[in-house]
């Protein structure tokens, strides 16, 4: 049985699509067949993270309106055997989307694919409420800081407002990525701890990311960080798709890279 | 940490989760409602009929545990 994923955010800039990415491609590493699409209309960056965008020929406005099938629509891509893709539009207008369209595409998806990820816009306007509606998994991402944290309480108070899943009385599943954690901050008490961003969401976390500057390089490369196997970050969202796949994983243990003598002076100091 | 911290002031993180607290408690319960203007004319139309009435102020809070809605009624003087 498909199972449609959400990946929001309150606030922008937390990492979704980067976490998207890396979720579809972990995903498809697994050997489940998976699909990333865009919803993010007008400001598609999904194409860039996975390094996709040169392959892009019609999108999911396209494939709503009948300008071609689905089939021509989705990418399929030729590094990572299962993972597939489905590129936002560039049109301006925001509110091409329409809830009977975006309902029949996810269901024609669902008929091909094992896992749908989508990457919904950040806010609660209406593309956001199109990514939602049909969820059956909403994952917030939130970095540990205050306007991320506070920010996504306030998409996750909607969720079930705007879910169809929710309006069935059926439960949409909520779970927290915390997203750029700085464990030598966290170590000082100068940065939110997991255990303090999970108290105020009140929510199950599903995976925790350190900061890695790697990430850019990843980014500026278009391979998303998943594929590299030494990496940590890479893991840590390895990890989330084995649980999303229902495999319980250990969190990964964040602590400070201190070196040694850096470790020694901080008794004295 | 080291012995003399216990002395220094509180952690950023602790302020941070503070003020965070703080204002979710107030967001939650305001974003409950969806029409509360409607709801503050409707309660006003209702006191109207036993009282003269000048404002109704509504706030809202919520802990882990429960969620309080203040009504407060503003008579004419």
């Amino acid at each position: 049985m498909a199972e449609v994923i959400t990946v929001t955010s309150g606030k922008g800039g937390v990492g979704k699509s980067t976490t998207t990415a890396n979720i579809a491609t972990a995903l498809a590493m697994l050997g489940k067949k998976t699909v990333a699409v865009d919803f993010d209309i007008g400001l598609r960056n999904l194409d860039m993270i996975l390094g996709l965008e040169n392959r892009i020929v019609y999108d999911v406005v396209d494939v709503m309106e009948n300008r071609c099938n689905l089939a021509q629509a989705v990418i399929k891509d030729k590094r990572t055997a299962n993972l597939h893709f489905l590129p936002a539009s560039q049109t301006k207008d925001k509110t091409v989307l329409d809830k009977e369209k975006v309902e029949k595409l996810i269901n024609d998806l669902k008929k091909e694919f094992d896992y749908i990820l989508i990457d919904s816009p950040a806010g609660i306007e209406s593309g956001f409420e199109h990514a939602i509606y049909l969820a059956d998994r909403a994952l917030i991402v939130t970095t540990p800081e205050i306007s991320s944290v506070r920010d996504a309480d306030r998409v996750i108070g909607i969720i079930d407002a705007k879910s169809k899943k929710a309006a069935l009385g059926e439960e949409v599943q909520k779970h927290i990525i915390i997203n750029r954690i700085k464990p030598e901050l966290v170590e000082k008490g100068e940065m939110l701890s997991t255990e303090d961003v999970l108290h105020i969401l009140a929510l199950p976390l599903i995976g925790i990311v350190p900061d890695d500057e790697e990430i850019v390089k990843s980014t500026n490369l278009g391979e998303p960080i998943v594929l590299n196997e030494k990496s940590l970050v890479g893991e840590a969202f390895r990890r989330i798709a084995r649980r999303i796949n229902g495999e319980e994983v250990e969190f990964l243990d964040l602590k400070s890279k201190k070196g040694f003598f850096k470790k020694l002076k901080g008794l004295f100091t | 940490m080291s012995f003399f911290d216990i002395f220094k002031k509180k952690k950023s993180k602790d302020v941070a989760k503070d003020r965070l607290m703080m204002m979710l408690a107030y967001e939650r319960a305001s974003t409950k409602i969806d029409n509360l203007e409607e709801m503050k004319k409707e309660l006003i139309g209702v006191v109207k009929k036993y009282l003269k009435v000048k404002d109704i102020e509504i706030k809202s809070s919520s802990n882990q545990d429960i969620e309080t809605l203040e009504v407060e009624i503003i008579l004419e003087k």
